[in-house]
C-alpha cells in the first residue's frame, strides 16, 4: 500500500516533466515559419492531460493525508525480530564453524594414520 | 465524507500550505504558458516599432518560460515533501510494512531454527552409533559418572523395562574395561551432551 502512493507519486514528477517537454515542443514548433496543426493539437492535448492528472493526484494525496495524519510520532519496530532473526543467523554461523573445526580435525586425524601406515 | 479530525495545528497548517502550493504552481504554469502563446501572436504594428515590440516579446516569453520552470520545480519539490510526509505520517501503510517484515524475519528465523534441529537429529544418530563403536572397543577409557550416549540409553531401556515387569534389570555391559561400579542418575551429563529427547536409532 505504501509502495502503491509512493509509485503514484513518481508517476506524477513523470507527469511534471513531460508537461515541461510538451509546452516546450509547443513553443518551439510555432517559432517555425510552418506549423504542423495535428502536431500541435496533439501536444495541447497531452499537455492539458498531464496538468489535469498532476492536480487530480496530487489533491488526492493530500487529501488522503488529512484524513489519516495524526500528528503523533509511529512508535512500531522491527527489532525485536530483526534481533532475534539475527541470533538465528548467528546460531548458524557458530554450528557452521564448529563443523569447520570438527571437519579439519577428522581430515588431520586421518592424514595421521595414513603416514603411520605409509611408515610401516 | 470520512470523519472530519482534529489535526494538531502544525500539521493542518502543513497540509494547508501544500494545498496552496499545487494550486498556485498549477495556476502559475497555465497562466504563464497561455500568455506565452498569446505573445506569440504577430499583430499589427502599433505605436512601438515592429524591432522594440520583438523585442519586448522575447524579454517577456524568456520570464513567462522561467516561471513556468520555476513552478515546475516548485511541483518537484512539493511531491518530494509529500512524500516524506507520506513515509512519516501514513500509519496504515507503516504498520502494513512493518508487520511484512516482521512476517519475513520471523519465516527466516523459523526456516533456519528448523534446519538447526534437522542437523542436530543427525548428527546425535551418527554420534551414538560413533560412541557405541567406540565405547565397545579396547581403547575407550570411561568412568561411572561419565556415560556415553549408547550406554546411558541402554541402561533407561533396562530400567524401563525394569518398571514394567518388576524383573531384575540386564547387567552383562559390552564395556571392555569394566562395569561400572553403581548405578548413574540418568540425568548425568553424558560426555558434554544434554539428556535432552534424541532419537535412539
Amino acid at each position: 500500500m505504501a509502495n502503491e502512493r509512493l509509485r503514484l507519486l513518481e508517476e506524477v514528477e513523470k507527469d511534471i516533466a513531460m508537461v515541461l517537454q510538451c509546452a516546450g515542443t509547443i513553443v518551439l514548433e510555432l517559432s517555425k515559419d510552418k506549423h504542423n496543426a495535428s502536431f500541435l493539437d496533439r501536444q495541447l492535448a497531452q499537455f492539458q492531460t498531464s496538468i489535469n492528472r498532476i492536480e487530480s493526484e496530487l489533491s488526492a494525496q493530500i487529501r488522503y493525508l488529512t484524513q489519516v495524519a495524526t500528528g503523533q510520532p509511529h512508535e512500531g519496530s522491527t527489532y525485536s525480530a530483526r534481533k532475534d532473526c539475527q541470533m538465528a543467523l548467528n546460531r548458524a554461523e557458530y554450528a557452521k564453524v564448529k563443523l569447520g573445526e570438527l571437519g579439519r580435525t577428522c581430515e588431520a586425524t586421518l592424514e595421521q594414520q595414513q603416514q603411520q601406515q605409509q611408515q610401516t | 465524507m470520512a470523519n472530519q479530525r482534529v489535526l494538531p495545528q502544525s500539521k493542518e497548517t502543513l497540509l494547508q500550505n501544500y494545498n496552496k502550493r499545487l494550486k498556485d504552481d498549477i495556476k502559475s504554469i497555465m497562466d504563464n504558458f497561455t500568455e506565452i502563446i498569446k505573445t506569440a501572436k504577430i499583430e499589427d504594428e502599433t505605436q512601438v516599432s515592429r524591432p522594440t515590440q520583438a523585442e519586448q516579446d522575447h524579454y517577456e516569453m524568456h520570464v513567462r518560460a522561467a516561471n513556468i520552470v520555476r513552478a515546475g520545480e516548485s511541483l518537484m519539490k512539493l511531491v518530494s515533501d509529500l512524500k516524506q510526509f507520506l513515509i512519516l505520517n501514513d500509519f496504515p501503510s507503516v504498520n502494513d510494512a512493518i508487520s511484512l517484515q516482521n512476517q519475513q524475519l520471523r519465516s527466516l528465523q523459523d526456516e533456519c531454527d528448523k534446519k538447526l534441529t534437522s542437523l542436530r537429529d543427525e548428527i546425535a544418530i551418527d554420534l551414538y552409533e560413533l560412541e557405541e563403536e567406540y565405547y565397545s572397543s579396547s581403547y575407550s577409557q570411561w568412568d561411572s559418572t561419565d556415560l556415553p550416549l549408547c550406554e546411558a540409553y541402554r541402561r533407561r531401556d533396562s530400567w524401563a523395562s525394569r518398571d514394567s515387569s518388576g524383573s531384575s534389570a540386564q547387567d552383562d555391559r559390552e564395556d571392555a574395561d569394566g562395569t561400572p561400579s553403581q548405578e548413574t542418575n540418568p540425568q548425568l551429563h553424558l560426555n558434554g551432551h544434554g539428556t535432552a529427547s534424541v532419537e535412539k536409532p
